[in-house]
């Protein structure tokens, strides 16, 4: 069982024990190299773990931005060595196949769901924001049709609760219905689960975050 | 475990790399090619009749959640979640090789699976 009360029915976690959670988190993000930092808000006591990532994409997600309607779509794979070793394929197609986005995401702790919430910007190498269609294209299809589906917008522009600055959100109304499944698990395996660990798990790869799987072996959970 | 009589409509010519285990006659090669799964249902998602399964090593999670969401034919607004260690979600593109590498034992891999609730 996790530090705080929880009664099998609830799947919050209180503030102290996200801080925890994030702070075993942390060091073992430290240990791998997988970028992950604290950002303590600067006269307060709050604060968030955040990382940057840069995640290659077809230019298809970009084809508003990037005009080619000459560039067939089965020329463009997703073998981004070929293309490099192709002198042929010109600058241009280079380009477009080579579109790098750079993903922000934020871990924030919600007070009014108390869960973990995760925020996120993208934008383009030159600093363009990008749109939601285009981050909706680059949700991951094993859940893109799932969470279009929804009765409510799953994937909305929320202000950054502390930096103030848009930021895409991934709604927390979800949380408990995957959490609970995992931490009744736990339980009845007499086995303490990092609550973090198993959010981010479930959350990051349906936004392009990767969670290693030595965080499910290596991370404890708090006492 | 497994057994070829209890699930007698189930078509398996759609997944080659998806086998019973009960049913593998499979030579060294194969093998090695091959781990053997253990499906577990977590709360009152259904509970597959066939819970041992033979997979290929580079079947992906999402793969393997796709082929339960058909043995179980679920809703299209239905999630499937799959757990490893019990309380880890592996990305949908890992692969369960990888999965059994890290946390096999006794020659197998458990995995819990849990259906979301539709909506409604």
């Amino acid at each position: 069982m996790m530090a705080g009360e929880r009664n099998p029915a609830s799947c919050h976690l209180d503030e102290r024990t996200f801080r925890l959670c994030c702070q075993l988190f942390l060091q073992h993000s430290e240990t791998i190299q997988d970028g992950w930092s604290w950002e303590q808000i600067k006269g307060t006591d709050e604060g968030f773990i955040k990382k940057t990532v840069l995640i290659p994409v077809k230019a298809s997600v970009l084809h508003k931005q990037h005009e080619c309607s000459m560039q067939d779509e089965n020329t463009v794979t997703d073998d981004i060595q070929a293309n490099v070793e192709d002198e042929t394929a010109g600058v241009q197609a280079v380009c477009e196949i080579h579109a790098v986005l750079r993903y922000e995401y934020h871990i924030l702790y919600s007070c009014s769901y108390q869960i973990p919430v995760l925020y996120f910007r993208a934008s383009t190498l030159d600093g363009r924001p990008l749109a939601l269609e285009e981050v909706w294209s680059n949700v991951h299809p094993n859940y893109r049709q799932r969470l279009q589906q929804g009765p409510w917008d799953t994937l909305t522009q929320q202000e950054h609760p502390l930096l103030g600055q848009p930021f895409f959100m991934l709604h927390p109304c979800r949380t408990e219905e995957f959490m609970k499944p995992a931490l009744d698990l736990a339980q009845a395996e007499n086995k303490r689960v990092n609550y973090i660990v198993t959010w981010l798990s479930v959350v990051g790869p349906v936004v392009g975050l990767d969670v290693p799987l030595s965080y499910s072996t290596e991370v404890s959970a708090p006492d | 475990m497994s057994d070829n009589a209890e699930s007698p409509t189930e078509n398996q010519k759609d997944d080659p790399s998806i086998q019973h285990t009960a049913t593998e006659h499979t030579g060294a090669s194969d093998e090695k090619k091959k781990i053997d799964v253990l499906l577990k249902a977590v709360g009152d998602t259904p509970i597959m009749k066939t819970k041992k399964w033979s997979v290929e090593r580079g079947r992906t999670v999402q793969s393997l959640a796709q082929f339960i969401s058909r043995f179980l034919k679920l809703e299209p607004s239905e999630q499937l979640f799959i757990y490893v260690n019990q309380s880890f979600a592996p990305s949908p593109d890992q692969e369960v090789g990888a999965l059994f590498e890290c946390f096999g034992s006794d020659g197998k891999l458990v995995l819990h699976y849990c259906k979301s609730q539709a909506w409604g």
